[in-house]
């Protein structure tokens, strides 16, 4: 049997998700790694349905953390004020970030792109402030309370029958469930861009008017992306909520949002599992290069580095990086987005998957001027000599 | 029936009065023109490159910062010298990440160029953001105020320090300073634009890139030069407001959401639309706070006007008061 390099895609995937599946003892059940492979899950959800209205529409939209707070919000407020119990507060919360996705969908989408990036990046600090704001609403700084889910008993019974160590402590379950919503929504993403839909948010991406010529309605297009997108970023943040206790209107900031944008874009936001392994790449770096371990003797000689905001613990042996982790990163998102349109990792998938590479405009259409550069300087110089492209291969641009 | 929400017995209706509702409107138009300032160089970024760049608060947030720095280092330096060192800077960072970054996107080397630079100027302002976190740290900074009034009286106007009083309008010092630099750098900018040749051949690019590449003006240089003004115009807006605003890394994000809000009431990519938007955002804001039942909250829901503004635009007019097309 010949070998495919698509049977190490197959391994890598089969790895992946057995580690997935087995992380909680794999970390030997430590609650503080536990919750740093949940959020970056949680990261990793966000940035891919970032990249499904990014990559595959070229909408960009700057409000993604602030539906996930919109959807968290509601669906506290329906628990605390409406009495709903938790998992009609999470279909609640959905539907109310999907209606507030409709309406800016709407009034943004029948524009340029750029129109909806504005509109979101004003909304989404502006919303963050008035939930600040609205102490008794919302209980502003101080966050809300969100409470946790009931599981019954019964089913209960059945996981701790098939995973042993359900009960060590209350994060292995939060882990879980929020392993399986990674999984489904991952799913739900990648049959809709298989779908005939998803050959809609390309075809109105690629070219708006060709795709309306052949029926495709354009701005409902969008809007279906942006809202379904939206909705996730809801879930995810409620589900996610439900475990940690409590949100903050700090949460919706927008460097949180910046680093999902860096997480997609670095993965690569053409491709939903790409920008999922970025985000959790990030997510455990910034965990790592929070207090990166060094021996006394180097970190004495960085001691100059407490004057920009480095702090340098000599006790623990450890250089805490504090902001300049990010700086690094969005040094990165730039780079990324220049030299590597496609992001980092996903290239690397599309290798493995055996995938040819797209043809990009810019290739087209440096293809094109070689060819009228081609015949324009043979036309001129040697028409003899036309329909050989030896003679000169240098574009006269 | 539905009981009447506390929010509008809250109102207090005698509070209200002519003068008033005149402080609030000059106070408006004070901050207004500094939102002019603001918006004039996201829209000069805009009419010659074509993009929109995200990056704009962070401008103003470096060119706020440059001012603190230099004067709580070299105490008694004059503010003048301070603002003057912001813009420079600011044009400078400006100038070297458009010749780093936005040229090759003007030489189509970079693929989806529209897609790339909303996503390449929010990766900037990310960059910033936290580059100056990590140097200056989180917590709030303020500058030392470095001018005070000459002592007036003329009856109608008088001054103190710091306040100066019309009639009995009470207006802050600070923000009527910041007014005035706003106002100079405003006219200087006008006066370049449309007195000189190279803000003649910065509108030439603007309305045709190869006609006026044909004339000899060279459109990649006037990208760097509309982009490096631009950031130097919001530095100027933050090295004003620097004493009048405590001042954080992320301080720049509602600044920027307001410029963004005024381009589209104005009507992306024109000048005046961006002076008269700025003008109308300061007032409307201004009214809508100062009229806000509840004074505690007022002061969130400042930004919130300026939404409700960008949504009526987005959804009656698109193309803004003076805008030419889609």
């Amino acid at each position: 049997m010949k070998f495919r390099r698509i049977y190490i895609l197959w391994g890598l995937t089969g790895i992946f998700l057995l580690g997935l599946a087995l992380y909680p003892p794999l970390v030997g059940l430590q609650p503080y790694w536990i919750l740093v492979g949940m959020t970056a899950l949680f990261y990793a959800i966000l940035a891919s349905s970032w990249s499904l209205l990014a990559g595959y529409t070229g909408q960009f939209s700057f409000a993604h953390m602030a539906f996930m707070g919109l959807g968290t919000y509601a669906a506290g407020i329906l628990i605390r004020d409406v009495g709903l119990k938790p998992w009609q507060a999470t279909i609640g919360g959905i539907l109310i970030t999907g209606l507030v996705g409709l309406v800016i969908g709407y009034l943004c989408l029948r524009m340029r792109a750029v129109y909806l990036a504005l509109f979101t990046i004003a909304f989404a600090e502006i919303f963050r402030l008035v939930v600040k704001a609205e102490v008794k609403f919302t209980g502003g700084p101080n966050g809300l309370e969100i409470p946790p889910y009931t599981i019954p008993d019964a089913l209960q019974a059945v996981f701790r029958f098939f995973i042993p160590y359900w009960d060590a402590n209350p994060y292995v379950p939060a882990y879980y469930f929020m392993a399986v919503l990674f999984f489904v929504s991952l799913l739900f993403m990648f049959m809709l861009v298989r779908s005939r839909f998803g050959i809609f948010f390309r075809a109105v991406r690629e070219d708006e008017e060709a795709a309306a010529a052949l029926g495709v309605h354009v701005v409902n297009t969008r809007v279906l992306a942006f809202v379904v997108s939206s909705m996730i970023a809801g879930f995810a943040g409620i589900v996610f909520h439900h475990f940690i206790g409590l949100i903050v209107p700090d949460q919706m900031q927008i460097g949180r949002m910046s680093l999902i944008i860096a997480m997609a874009v670095i993965g690569g936001s053409q491709n939903l599992i790409g920008a999922a392994l970025g985000a959790i790449f990030i997510h455990f770096s910034l965990e790592w290069l929070q207090s990166i371990p060094l021996p006394v003797a180097v970190l004495q000689q960085l001691l100059f580095l407490e004057d920009i905001g480095f702090s340098v613990d000599l006790n623990a042996g450890v250089l805490r990086t504090n902001a300049w982790r990010m700086v690094g990163f969005g040094l990165l998102l730039m780079l990324t987005l220049r030299f590597w349109q496609n992001g980092l990792i996903s290239p690397v998938l599309d290798w493995l998957a055996r995938r040819e590479a797209a043809e990009t405009v810019a290739q087209r259409f440096q293809a094109e001027r070689d060819m009228d550069a081609i015949d324009d300087v043979q036309a001129i110089t040697n028409p003899a000599e036309a329909g050989n492209p030896s003679s000169s291969s240098e574009p006269a641009s | 029936m539905w009981p009447i929400p506390d929010i509008l017995l809250d109102i207090n209706f005698f509070q209200i009065t002519s003068s008033y509702i005149f402080r609030l409107i000059l106070e408006g138009l004070l901050i207004g023109i500094i939102y002019s300032l603001m918006a004039l160089g996201l829209t000069l970024i805009f009419s010659v490159l074509n993009i929109v760049s995200f990056a704009h608060g962070e401008f103003y947030m470096i060119g706020g910062y440059v001012v603190y720095v230099l004067l709580t280092r070299f105490k008694g330096m004059p503010g003048l010298v301070g603002i003057v060192v912001a813009a420079l800077v600011t044009f400078l960072i400006g100038a070297v990440f458009e010749r780093l970054f936005l040229q090759p996107m003007a030489k189509g080397k970079v693929d989806r160029p529209s897609e790339y630079a909303i996503l390449v100027t929010f990766g900037l302002s990310f960059f910033l953001q936290f580059v100056l976190l990590g140097i200056m740290g989180p917590f709030p900074k303020k500058a030392p105020r470095f001018w005070s009034f000459p002592p007036i009286d003329l009856g109608v106007i008088r001054t103190t320090k710091a306040t100066l009083f019309l009639g009995n309008i009470p207006l802050s010092g600070g923000r009527i300073f910041a007014a005035i630099i706003a106002l100079l750098a405003l006219g200087a900018m006008l006066w370049f634009m449309f007195r000189t040749w190279t803000g003649w051949a910065l509108q030439a690019v603007s309305q045709d890139r190869n006609a006026a590449a044909v004339v000899g003006i060279n459109p990649l240089t006037m990208n760097t030069l509309a982009f490096a003004l631009g950031a130097m115009l919001a530095g100027l807006a933050g090295a004003v407001l620097v004493t009048v605003f405590s001042w954080v890394p992320w301080v720049g994000v509602p600044a920027s959401a307001k410029s963004f809000v005024i381009i589209v009431l104005g009507g992306m990519g024109s000048i005046p639309g961006s002076l008269v938007g700025g003008l109308i955002l300061g007032v409307v804001e201004s009214l809508g706070t100062g009229l806000f039942p509840d004074p505690a909250r007022a002061q969130a829901y400042r930004d919130v006007f300026g939404l409700i503004i960008f949504a009526l635009v987005l959804w009656l007019k698109p193309t803004g008061l003076f805008g030419r097309e889609l």
